[in-house]
């Protein structure tokens, strides 16, 4: 559960931490994404994951280069944004219904089992969204650490102001970092589709998800998010274990709340950063 | 007479409904240090920022190098040699002091870059020392170094810089500004500086005097007495 989490979580990160921006709609967009593989996987399953992910990537980058970029250029406030990106969601899902007339689907990847660890067995796919996120991760760092487009994107996420004024094209930044978020979730709802299923309705569940799990780790902070997101999925199969599934929103959601009532920036602090 | 790389015609700016800066025109000459002076307030950063492109001009017109800049955006006055290291925030708070300076050289040719980041720590060899300290562990002092090394990193043909000298101990100022000079003397850059500090006197060739959004004076620094630039401080009684 974590490990799949994860990525969405990873998503919000990235598009938060540099363009300063929540966009809720990015549950959504990677839910269809994953619709989008799952038409095209009868063909070849490479293909259509990638086809599912770059549509993902080209739809963020668009939507944040005529929408969201604009708005903020022009001084819009976080309500602004909360509501534009939302209209952005219910697009996205309407489009869904009118495109695939099937509510619910599942992908069909080839399982890869369970993996025994210590007493307990968890579903090789977890392991490999996690790894896959961590993977993720491990790769901005270096970026940032020796291109010169990972340093624009930290000097972007630091000093949005300073960096235009040292010539950074700020415009791509963000709509670079919007199509990597908006692909991090689509990867996260294909890993979700082929482990549960996918309804037309599953990108607010986890768009939603992601973003508070991402706020309870430190908004912003991607390490924050990762260990925020292993610990709810954690909570999650646990209070489902000992409580049944029907309770498990609402112990997860009061853990959140009381979390968020001892450290309002998260676990690990949100200073907005890459 | 050398030729007036920037100039400002009537420029008008406003937050709401109030104007920053009213009708304004000012102008820097080739390889110039030019002073804006004048209290807080009086609309040195407006001006500046009006110049970057940070902020939009109500009216007026902006001349860099020959070209109407007033509606273009902040990359394209960069990227037509026109720098501006802002009074606040100017530097990359998180990042170690060398990329601070290694993501600034993006516009320089690629074959500069070193020498640039070079000649950065050698006017300010503190900054070399500290180069793998992260930028907001420094003390404000340093930090003013690192934003004009951030200036020198980008070689930008005009550098506008805000306040330099805000929070320097006073013997630091004096060092401060002569390194400026050094800079444009080394790099045959023009400066434009604002300042509240009346030490820019030694430096400047020529001082321009803001009081209330509105030109008090534009004199050479010969022609300027020391009681002139106070009385802009303190205001005019009468
Ligand atoms: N962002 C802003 N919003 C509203 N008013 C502002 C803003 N920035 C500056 N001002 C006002 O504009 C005037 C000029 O300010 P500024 O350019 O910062 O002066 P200086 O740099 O000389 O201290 C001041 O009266 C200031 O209060
Ligand atoms: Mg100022």
């Amino acid at each position: 559960m974590g490990g799949i989490l994860s990525l969405p979580v990873l998503g919000v990160a990235v598009i938060y931490g540099i363009t300063g921006i929540p966009n809720f709609a990015i549950g959504v967009i990677g839910v269809f994404g994953g619709f989008v593989t799952w038409y095209f996987l009868s063909y070849s399953m490479g293909l259509a994951i990638a086809i599912g992910v770059g549509v993902c990537f080209i739809i963020g980058w668009i939507v944040q280069r005529v929408l969201l970029t604009p708005i903020s250029e022009m001084g819009g406030d976080a309500t602004l944004f909360f509501i534009i990106t939302i209209a952005v969601g219910f697009v996205f899902e309407g489009m869904l219904r009118a495109i695939f007339p099937r509510p619910n689907i599942s992908l069909e990847l080839p399982r890869i089992g369970t993996i025994s660890f210590a007493g307990y067995s968890v579903e090789g796919f977890k392991i490999i969204a996690l790894l896959f996120a961590i993977g993720t991760l491990i790769i901005i760092r270096l970026m940032e650490e020796h291109t010169e487009v990972g340093k624009s994107w930290q000097a972007t996420s630091q000093n949005l102001k300073l960096a235009k004024l040292i010539g950074i094209k700020t415009t791509q930044v963000f709509s670079i970092a919007s199509g990597i978020g908006c692909a991090l979730a689509c990867i996260g709802a294909i890993f979700w589709g082929s482990l549960y299923n996918l309804q037309l309705s599953s990108g607010w569940d986890l768009g939603f998800l992601g973003f508070i799990v991402a706020v309870v780790g430190g908004i912003g902070n991607i390490w924050g998010g990762l260990i925020s997101a292993l610990i709810m999925g954690m909570v999650m199969s646990f209070s489902g274990y000992l409580l049944g599934g029907e309770w498990q929103s609402v112990i997860l959601y009061c853990i959140v709340i009381l979390v968020l009532i001892i450290a309002p920036k998260g676990i690990l602090g949100s200073e907005r950063s890459l | 007479m050398s030729e007036q790389v920037l100039k400002v015609t009537d420029l008008t700016t406003c937050y709401g409904s109030i104007s920053a800066i009213k009708s304004i025109s000012f102008y820097a000459l080739d390889r110039e240090i030019v002073g804006i002076v004048g209290p807080n307030g009086a609309g040195k950063t407006t001006l500046l920022e009006s110049i970057a492109g940070s902020v939009q001009p109500l009216e007026g017109i902006i001349e860099f190098l020959g070209h109407r800049i007033e509606h273009w955006s902040v990359l394209k006055r960069r990227q037509l040699g026109l720098m501006l290291i802002p009074q606040e925030a100017n530097i990359f708070p998180m990042m170690s002091v060398k990329k601070n300076l290694e993501v600034s050289v993006i516009l320089s040719d690629r074959d500069k870059r070193e020498e640039l980041i070079s000649y950065a720590y050698e006017l300010f060899p503190i900054l070399y020392e500290r180069r793998k300290q992260i930028a907001s562990t420094l003390s404000g002092g340093q930090q003013r170094m690192l934003a004009v090394g951030i200036g020198i990193a980008s070689n930008a043909r005009v550098m506008l810089i805000d306040e330099p000298s805000i929070g320097l101990a006073p013997k630091l100022v004096t060092k401060f500004f002569e390194t400026l000079k050094k800079i444009r003397d080394d790099t045959k850059k023009t400066i434009v500086l604002s300042e509240q500090n009346i030490k820019v006197l030694n430096i400047a060739d020529r001082l321009f005097g803001l009081e209330a959004g509105e030109i008090r004076f534009d004199e050479r620094k010969e022609n300027l007495s020391r009681d002139a630039v106070k009385d802009l401080y303190l205001g005019s009684i009468s």
